[in-house]
């Protein structure tokens, strides 16, 4: 599995945002994008997932195992995303949230997934609690279970540790990283604070534009 | 401690005339001889059935008309303009749009001119129901094509605050960002969490569309009229027994609505548990492909519909001799318009009626929404939009009982209170989203710097809400122009607006002076419109 980005340039109207970027994240490696506000991360990773204000352009082309991505859709590249919010649905329990991910199939085999992906965030007895009572942490926690559940090829992080204290930022970190290498898929990790950086050699730094 | 007492203080100012008009209205219904002849009537069950089916039909096909075009429209490159394009579809007064439509529809109208002789072999109008048919199909349509756009902007105002666009917006990427089709990821994502936020408009569109007494008059059904228009006939009727009579056939509506609210209430709830969550989360991911052109497809249809309404409104103000099949008029003629002209004081109190009204209501609106604890507000709503969810027939009796006993009837000051009090629900409707979604930090911020609450709300707040603050006076003047009802019966027949001469003249066969009355009460609140989307820009740099 692998996700290469050749990025020539992404501009706005008025600006330059990125240029000259090239990437190539093989499986089970987490990559990660450091760069100041402004400097053009959240806009890339928008583009990888099709989500790009239509006044923005990207010149370049994606691709996801061999496959061009440009061309598709969001709900057709595979891509999942893991905002610096958790973005649980409100009007779902925990449980149904998780559904709402599983590809469609046999009830009783998705009701299956969902509950060892419960199991493996140690809570199964939160199952059909309202989201709203979770903890920050644990939101956290199922909004990842979630975007995997999808079985996305690829996964973007877009600052998901921000919003938390150091300790629980590093438990979540080590969590989330472990999870994601088992799935063995590429990932790219945006982030603008040093100590997310999954591995020093798979590191690129953004210059403000 | 002010707040409250600036709260209880604007309560008791509408409250009142509220409390006593809800208490006259309801009076009306104790006479137990006016049940018996309601009941013994032999239209009354027929019309009732006909409200109903021209009701609910209408709100249903509204709300799924207006669902569709959002779940294909929102976070889609055409939304904004479309949101902007609704504003002058709401400036149309109800009356006008089905005196418009009317002129396409009937068999001496556009449509069937078209399309004779050449195809239709006609070379006079037939005589066809194609308007006042007796299935109610015209009433349907000028009822689902005026409300489709009071929803899709009831659904904008809840949109355009800043931290639900934002999060819904997200949400629906993630959808998608897991094989959900644009589509499919509105229905089992943003529709769920936007419904319940709905409520009021679209009690508001079935309250109306049970009740509505001024269209059905242009376009509805005759034999039998809906239960409204029966009402009003025994409301305006001499005799004090039918007059009774209409008052309780008034509570019918009212009744009946209720009735209806809980049903669709209970619908929705129970299944909600089951029904709804399994849709929601089984996994289908629906099909990708044109959702974004049909949205731009629905928006366009929904504006070719007004355009061709207004269009035929324009042609009819300045038509002299116009033998059928002819396309367009043999002669055109500035009639209607010099009697238009002639007419200035009707046209005058309209205006200082509508401008007045607004600007009470808006003054009203948001002296609540600064004043009052969240906790009365959300008591108390159902009370403030009183007039909003009471059928027309029953709150006008009310409302007249209240011009009566202040002794303001057949003044402007009477009809200055009835309009006020029509605006009011409106206003809040409008203002509410934007207001009570204001981020609180800017008072703290302000307050940090040393500047007090006045300031706050003169440099910060009212400034910051210009756009919404600019609609709601849009809003209320729209009402205002549009009341038919309480300006018949609070005016007495003394003072007419624009309205009550464009509905009384409907009935007749002035198609021309019909057309240029209906035209003015276009115009005059989409001028207004014009004014507040100016007013509502965003500051340039």
């Amino acid at each position: 599995m692998s996700l290469r980005i050749h990025l020539s340039q992404l501009t706005s109207p008025t600006a330059m945002l990125l240029q000259s970027l090239d990437l190539d994240i093989s499986g089970g490696v987490i990559h990660t994008v450091m760069g100041p506000s402004g400097s053009g991360k959240s806009s890339l990773l928008a583009a990888i997932c099709g989500t790009l204000a239509p006044d923005l352009v990207f010149k370049g082309d994606i691709h996801l195992n061999g496959k061009p991505l440009l061309a598709l859709p969001t709900e057709q590249r595979g891509v999942g995303i893991l905002f610096q919010d958790d973005l649980l649905f409100a009007h779902m329990t925990v449980f149904e949230n998780l559904l709402f991910a599983v590809p469609a199939g046999p009830k009783p085999e998705r009701k299956a997934a969902v509950m060892q992906g419960l199991i493996d965030l140690d809570l199964a007895s939160w199952a059909h609690a309202d989201p709203a009572t979770l903890s920050g942490g644990q939101r956290a926690r199922v909004a990842l279970m979630r975007a995997l559940l999808a079985q996305p090829q690829a996964l973007l992080l877009d600052e998901p540790f921000s919003k938390f204290d150091a300790t629980l930022r590093a438990r979540l970190r080590t969590f989330v990283f472990e999870l994601v290498k088992k799935r063995h898929i590429p990932v790219l990790l945006v982030t603008h604070d040093a100590a997310d950086i999954a591995d020093p050699a798979h590191l690129t730094q953004l210059a403000h534009a | 401690m002010n707040t409250r007492f600036g709260a209880a203080t604007l309560l008791a100012a509408l409250g009142a005339p509220l409390a006593i008009s809800a208490g006259v209205a309801l009076q009306a219904g104790f006479n137990s001889a006016a049940w018996l002849a309601l009941g013994g009537h032999p239209q009354t069950l027929s019309a009732l059935g006909m409200s109903l089916w021209t009701g609910l039909t209408a709100t249903a096909l509204a709300v799924a008309g207006a669902a569709f075009l959002l779940s294909r429209s929102f976070g889609q490159v055409h939304w904004p303009q479309g949101v902007r394009l609704l504003a002058p579809l709401l400036a149309v007064p109800h009356a006008a749009f089905a005196i418009g439509l009317v002129f396409l529809l009937a068999p001496s109208g556009w449509f069937l001119r078209a399309l004779s002789p050449w195809a239709t072999g006609l070379d006079a109008p037939p005589p066809w129901p194609t308007t006042q048919d007796p299935w109610g199909l015209g009433l349907i349509a000028v009822l689902v094509f005026k409300e489709i756009p009071f929803l899709l902007w009831a659904a904008a105002t809840q949109l355009q605050r800043a931290e639900v666009a934002q999060r819904w917006t997200r949400e629906l990427q993630l959808a998608r960002s897991q094989g959900y089709s644009a589509p499919r990821a509105w229905w089992c994502v943003v529709w769920p969490q936007l419904w319940p936020r709905l409520r009021w408009p679209l009690l508001a569109v079935l309250a109306y569309s049970l009740t509505v007494v001024d269209m059905a008059l242009v376009i509805g059904p005759t034999s039998p009229p809906t239960l409204a228009v029966l009402a009003w006939q025994w409301l305006l009727d001499p005799d004090p027994a039918v007059n009774a009579q209409g008052a309780c056939a008034a509570w019918v509506l009212t009744a009946v609505l209720a009735l209806t609210v809980g049903v669709v209430g209970w619908i929705w709830q129970v299944p909600q548990q089951t029904f709804w969550r399994t849709r929601w989360t089984q996994g289908a991911r629906g099909r990708p492909g044109v959702s974004k052109k049909l949205g731009v497809a629905g928006f366009c249809a929904l504006l070719g519909v007004y355009g061709l309404v207004m269009l035929a409104l324009v042609v009819g103000s300045v038509a002299g001799l116009w033998p059928f099949p002819l396309l367009l008029p043999e002669a055109l003629s500035l009639q209607a318009w010099a009697s238009v002209w002639g007419s200035l004081p009707t046209l005058g109190t309209t205006i200082s009626l509508a401008l007045a009204s607004a600007a009470t209501a808006l003054i009203w609106s948001v002296a609540w929404l600064e004043c009052a604890p969240p906790a009365w507000d959300q008591r108390l709503r159902p009370f403030l939009y009183l007039p909003l969810v009471l059928p027309p027939v029953l709150w006008v009796v009310g409302v007249h009982g209240l011009a009566l006993s202040l002794g303001v009837d057949a003044r402007w000051t009477g009809l200055w209170l009835a309009h006020t009090l029509a605006a009011v629900p409106y206003v809040l409707i409008a203002l509410s989203p934007a207001y009570l979604g204001f981020e609180a930090r800017h008072q703290q911020v302000c307050a940090s710097l040393g500047h007090g609450h006045a300031v706050f709300l003169w440099r910060v707040k009212w400034p910051l809400l210009r756009a919404a603050l600019s609609a709601g006076f849009a809003i209320g003047f729209a009402v205002s122009v549009a009341q038919y009802l309480p300006t018949l019966f609070v005016g007495s027949g003394r003072l007419n607006t624009v309205t009550t001469e464009a509905v009384t003249l409907a009935a007749g066969a002035q198609r021309s002076l019909t057309s240029a009355y209906a035209l003015l009460q276009w115009a005059l609140p989409l001028l207004i419109w014009a004014w507040a989307a100016r007013c509502g820009r965003a500051r340039r740099f």
